[in-house]
Parts: structure tokens; sequence; C-alpha cells
């Protein structure tokens, strides 16, 4: 039976390179979480029981700051860095951790995606999250 | 997998436009130099499968675990 998600065309973020460990995953897309309005759930369209936990990294760092390069911004078509939205993978283990060093960058313009990884990233791939 | 040797000082290429040069060795450690277009990523390879453990370890189950989150 297919799993695929039932969703409007124009939500379908392409990831043209998969993600590292999902790489046939092309097409996601990001859901509201009801449960808690800080976070955001990034579905696979293809296996719609494959998805991610996502949250601002500036949310957790009001600091973050990274730079693209010219990969990147050329793959994604990026021209202005406001059309550009970044969303770290969150994982819940005995502590909550959420992963700055390799963020989802989408640029809103186009709905292209992709995880960056950091090389030499002063941010850790285990970042923990405070419980309430 | 194709396993060339080279000394220091010597470097090989990968098409047109990438030049991986040994620059030095030491106790276990080679020091490469590595020439290469912008858009290509060059990474540690461990640092890419460390990614791909934590997008494993990311996979949502359930989404009770949000209602404990700030």
């Amino acid at each position: 039976m297919s799993n695929r998600l039932n969703i409007c065309e124009s939500d379908i973020i392409k990831f043209n390179r998969g993600i590292p460990g999902f790489l046939k995953e092309k097409e996601f897309v990001l859901l509201d979480v009801e449960e808690n309005k800080n976070f955001k759930l990034l579905r696979s369209v293809e296996d719609g029981n494959l998805g991610f936990v996502v949250v601002s990294p500036f949310a957790i760092l009001k600091d973050y700051e990274i730079s693209l390069d010219k990969g990147v911004i050329d793959r994604l078509c990026i021209e202005d860095s406001k059309d550009v939205i970044l969303y770290s993978t969150v994982t819940f283990r005995e502590d909550i951790t959420t992963n700055l060093s390799a963020p989802i960058v989408i640029n809103l313009k186009n709905n292209l995606g992709e995880q960056v990884i950091l090389e030499d990233s002063k941010y850790m791939i285990k970042h923990p999250i405070d419980k309430e | 997998m194709l396993v060339i040797s080279r000394k220091v000082d010597e470097s090989l290429k990968i098409g047109d436009n990438i030049e991986i040069t040994v620059v030095k060795l030491d106790d276990g450690t080679v020091k490469l130099g590595i020439n290469a277009p912008r858009d290509i990523q060059i990474l540690r390879g461990e640092l890419y499968k460390e990614v791909e453990i934590e997008n494993k370890n990311a996979i949502l189950s359930d989404l009770e675990v949000l209602k404990k989150l700030k």
C-alpha cells in the first residue's frame, strides 16, 4: 500500500539531492505541529510515515549564523537571503538535541531545499534543547 | 577502489578541475591540499556519516514528545 501523502502540489519542497541517510526522498512538506507551535514537521511526500521534527535554529541560538557556499546558492537558485529559511532537525533521545551543524536550507521563492553540512562548524550536531 | 601512491609534494588530478596535493606526512596524519572549484563541496567523510546517523536518529516516532517541550 502506498504511504504517499495527499497534499497540494504547491506545498511540496523539492530536495533534489535527498538528505543524508535518505537520498531517495526528494520531496517534503512542512507541516504545523498542533502540540507545539515552535516546531514543524518535515514530512516525506513519497513515504508519509517518514518525518522529522524541525525547529528554527534562531529559536535555539539567537545569533545563529551560517554562510552558504556557491554550490548551495546555485543549486537552490538563491537570489536574496531574505527568501531563505533555515530549520534544524530535532532528535528525541534521553536528551533532546538539535542539529545546528547541518541546517536544512529552503528557498521559499521556489521551494527548493537542501540539508547543508557545515564543514568546520562551530555548531554542534547534538546541541541540547532545554525541557520545560 | 583505485589506490595510488604519492609522495610529499606530489599530486593527483580528478577530472579537469580538481587537484589534490600531499602537503605533509606526520606520524600517521596526511595533510592534503585541495584545489577545486568553489561549487564543489569538500567534506570530511566522517562528518557526512555523522549527519546521516543523526538524521536517522531524528526520525519522528511519536508527536506526544513535543508536549514536553517549551
